[in-house]
């Protein structure tokens, strides 16, 4: 990122809420949402809903694969940046669950999490000071 | 669960799902602003209510929130593993009751049912007292806030409404955003 700065003020702006339908890959259905509704930043503010199978990064570019279906979504936090291009680019981490209820956490892998039945999520734009 | 050491290669699972295919697979509506309340989960009363019913006092009845830690009793919770007969892919598995625990993180999604009533949609992370570290749906109308109150970040959603509706591709109610006509 050329803009790098270690503090961003700025302010809350609209709130967005989604529904995004199976098979559809969670980073790029939150990157979709952003598009549609012209987002450049934003801020998940709430989400849950299900996955066919979850895959995290690790440190070390390792992953974790849990197999579903379903694994649930049991936290998510994240963000939306949009790049010099205007393209958002989602960067979400969280915890799911697989169907023995077990959890594991780490950041979403881009691709390999398809959305199993739903999932809901609020996104609340961040409006940075120019 | 299975390390791995690289995604090269790797490509999603995607299910067929019973219902008809619907070409909309975002649904998503804008509100121009979000109300934010810290709410305080009212101990002894079910989680249902301790977010029902003071965010209704507030005219609250569509939210997003996160539920920032805190003890609970009495708390049952659902996995969701395939449908054993096959009508959806998966299916609520019946509520386990996991006692006393401390919810770690959660989220709940404040809608309506498709009666007009109240709704709840609630997955989170908890630490049972044997220490084991679980996840799933959280059956709100069954579980107990604890003595201490917890808090809970509240983002309102204006200007729509959430409403459980049947999905015809899953073959389940889900919660759906609808716009709402303002009457000024």
């Amino acid at each position: 990122m050329n803009d790098f700065r270690l503090v961003e003020s700025g302010k809350m702006g609209r709130v967005a809420y989604g529904r995004i339908a199976p098979n559809e890959d969670l980073i790029l259905g939150i990157e979709k949402l952003c598009l549609a509704q012209g987002f450049k930043n934003a801020f998940v503010r709430g989400a849950l809903g299900s996955l066919v199978d979850a895959c995290l990064e690790e440190i070390d570019d390792k992953i974790i694969e849990v197999k579903g279906p379903a694994v649930e979504i049991v936290s998510l936090a994240g963000e939306v940046r949009s790049d010099e291009n205007g393209t958002p680019c989602a960067s979400l981490s969280g915890v799911v669950a697989g169907p023995d209820g077990k959890v594991y956490g780490g950041r979403f892998v881009l691709g390999l999490n398809p959305i199993c039945v739903t999932f809901e999520v609020t996104l609340e734009e961040w409006l940075p000071d120019t | 669960m299975t390390p791995e050491n690289s995604i090269k290669g790797k490509q999603p699972r995607f299910l067929r799902h019973p219902g008809r295919f619907n070409p909309v697979r975002i649904k998503t509506v804008l509100s121009p602003y979000g109300r934010h309340v810290r709410l305080s989960l009212k101990p002894g009363v079910t989680l249902f209510e301790a977010i029902v019913n003071p965010l209704a006092e507030l005219d609250i009845r569509d939210a997003s929130t996160t539920i920032l830690g805190g003890t609970f009793n009495d708390l049952y919770y659902c996995v969701a593993p395939p449908d054993p007969e096959g009508r959806t892919v998966i299916a609520y598995s019946k509520p386990k009751f996991a006692g006393r625990c401390y919810m770690v993180f959660g989220n709940a999604t404040l809608g309506r049912s498709s009666e007009g009533k109240p709704l709840v949609h609630c997955h989170a992370v908890i630490r049972a007292e044997s220490g084991d570290v679980l996840g799933g749906h959280i059956v709100t109308e069954q579980t107990i806030v604890g003595s201490k109150p917890s808090s809970v970040l509240v983002t309102s959603l204006e200007g729509f409404e959430l409403r459980q509706a049947y999905d015809e591709e899953t073959r389940t109610s889900l919660l759906q955003p609808v716009e709402v006509e303002r009457h000024e």
